[in-house]
């Protein structure tokens, strides 16, 4: 059944393999956007009135460092698809007639692309920069002591997690662009996408720097799966029993976005203009 | 000036074409508001828990905030299309129209979008400078205004140049999104004090990718005193000439690099 998927996710991975040095330079220049973000914290506790000393908001200014570059690792790994602009392609350029022809599942195949590039992103950048993060962190004591075989079912967590925040990214990827359906650019919504992910998932900072009942509701969303709570679980910032919460959230989320990206991809296909081929 | 006629025909152009897409520019509207309003609650939220950052107040920080966002604004109207060639439009072959015409190909590109977004982005820095200075004190000169105008207007030429430059790595990479995209948020980090930044950060942002040099020097100016305006104008000045010129030069040594997909 899912074999027929097969040439996707070898899609995605060859894809993402064949652009491997624009990836380089990306992940070389953003060492650079993360020390001016380490930079602005630093400034922030050192303004502080508990001075470097100081925990603003449960954070100490060691575990926020810790926490900006591992989110920045983070969403390098995981974010790393272009879902919704292939559908918005696919709708202008009316190509997505082959798709709706041919026996596979639309959302399936874009499912089965961005695992593929998720892989490939994990194995060729996610595994050395995690552990030289890692490894670097842990020895400057910015990271807890770790006690080994915690350490292994938080990392196999985290590994769960970031599975969970690929795929709710590509569901709400997917949703936006089946909206695409409706607006027949994807521009407008692409934006939209992207800053409420990067706001709403803790990408921008801690959701815990949120006042209280925007806090509160926003850790009820989707987005923080997506960035603050894995990272979260890898510090070991959350316990066990936080981990197992967070990654229940996740996954009720994904099937509910998946139930509704259905549903709207099944209406929405209705409206299809294809404008010329 | 048959090139001025030239852009405005085909702004007018890209402005029909935009309307066919009169929901996403709408969506694309809100969403610039929002995005804009996310940064500033980020910050409000982290302010909220210190004093004052770096010695500078919460109104003083929202001031260069709002500052900040003017030569973005500016670059932003003008320039948008250098996006798309940095992320799809070499990759998919797609820049074979503008090499068949007998006009230069980057004057093509800046002709192809006008973003009128930009306009959006201009005015809530501008009511976010009116609010912020508002509940400042500080002595105008007429130096300080003429420093923030003329960063403001030459900062979108340095935005823009590096921009170019950026896109124009596409002829030989066929995608430089990432590049011009990271490049490009190095201008979020101008949007707070250099004081907040150890020195090579500072002297980064003010020699080699110059954001601090046109966003924040201006600011400290007005706020501080800091500068001589007058000197700082000329600077500001020759820096985006400088950059221009270089911009244009890389382009044109890229785009002969251009190869058509075969499709």
């Amino acid at each position: 059944m899912l074999k027929k998927y097969k040439p996707f996710l070898r899609a995605g991975a060859i894809d993402t393999m064949a652009y491997r040095f624009n990836i380089l330079i990306w992940a070389v220049i953003t060492v650079c956007q993360v020390a001016c973000l380490v930079f602005l914290w630093l400034a922030v506790y050192r303004s502080s009135a508990g001075g470097m000393d100081a925990e603003i908001h449960g954070f100490t200014y060691r575990e926020m460092i810790a926490y900006v570059v591992l989110t920045t690792i983070f969403n390098f790994v995981t974010f790393n698809n272009d879902t919704l602009w292939n559908i918005n392609t696919d709708i202008k350029k009316g190509t997505i007639g082959n798709y709706l022809i041919k026996p596979i599942s639309y959302r399936g195949k874009f499912a089965a692309t961005s695992f593929g590039s998720l892989l490939t992103m994990t194995l060729m950048f996610g595994v050395p920069l995690y552990t030289a993060a890692l490894v670097t962190l842990g020895c400057l004591g910015f990271l807890p002591d770790l006690t080994f075989p915690a350490f292994f079912a938080h990392l196999a967590l985290f590994l769960l997690a970031g599975l969970c925040a690929s795929l709710l990214n590509d569901t709400i990827a997917y949703i936006f662009g089946v909206l695409c359906f409706y607006t027949s650019s994807g521009w407008g919504l692409n934006s939209l996408k992207e800053t409420l992910v990067a706001f709403l998932s803790g990408t921008l900072l801690p959701l815990a720097f949120f006042p209280a009942g925007l806090r509160e509701a926003v850790s009820w969303m989707p987005f923080a799966g997506m960035s603050q709570n894995p990272v979260l679980i890898l510090m070991m910032k959350y316990d066990l029993a936080q981990s197992l919460r967070c990654l229940a959230l996740s996954a009720a989320w994904i099937v509910l976005l998946e139930l509704f990206a259905k549903l709207l991809f099944t209406r929405a296909v209705r409206k299809v203009t294809v404008q010329g081929g | 000036m048959r090139y001025v006629h030239l852009y405005f025909t085909c702004i007018k152009r890209s402005m029909i074409s935009r309307l066919e897409y009169k929901k996403d520019t709408m969506i694309a509207l809100f969403s610039f508001f929002f995005s804009n309003l996310c940064s500033l609650a980020a910050l409000y939220f982290i302010l909220q828990s210190i004093p004052a950052l770096a010695g500078y107040s919460l109104p003083e920080v929202g001031f260069f905030y709002g500052f900040s966002m003017l030569p973005i604004a500016l670059d932003h109207l003008f320039s948008d299309e250098f996006w798309l060639v940095a992320y799809r439009r070499v990759k998919d072959g797609d820049m074979d129209m503008h090499f068949l015409r007998p006009v230069p190909v980057i004057f093509q590109v800046f002709a192809e979008t006008f973003q009128p977004e930009g306009f959006g982005e201009l005015i809530l820095g501008v009511a976010l400078i009116a609010v912020c200075a508002s509940s400042l004190t500080v002595k105008v000169t007429l130096g300080a205004i003429a420093v923030l105008c003329i960063g403001a207007v030459f900062g979108a030429v340095i935005i823009t140049s590096l921009k170019v430059s950026m896109a124009a790595l596409a002829f030989i990479f066929k995608r430089s999104g990432p590049l011009l995209q990271i490049i490009y948020n190095f201008s979020n980090y101008a949007k707070y004090p250099l004081a907040i930044y150890p020195a090579f950060i500072r002297a980064m942002l003010i020699f080699l990718l110059p954001f601090g040099l046109f966003i924040s020097l201006p600011v400290d100016t007005l706020l501080y005193g800091t500068h001589d305006p007058w000197l700082l104008c000329l600077a500001i000045i020759i820096c985006a000439a400088v950059f221009f010129a270089l911009a244009v030069r890389i382009w044109t040594l890229c785009e002969r690099r251009y190869e058509s997909t075969g499709s």
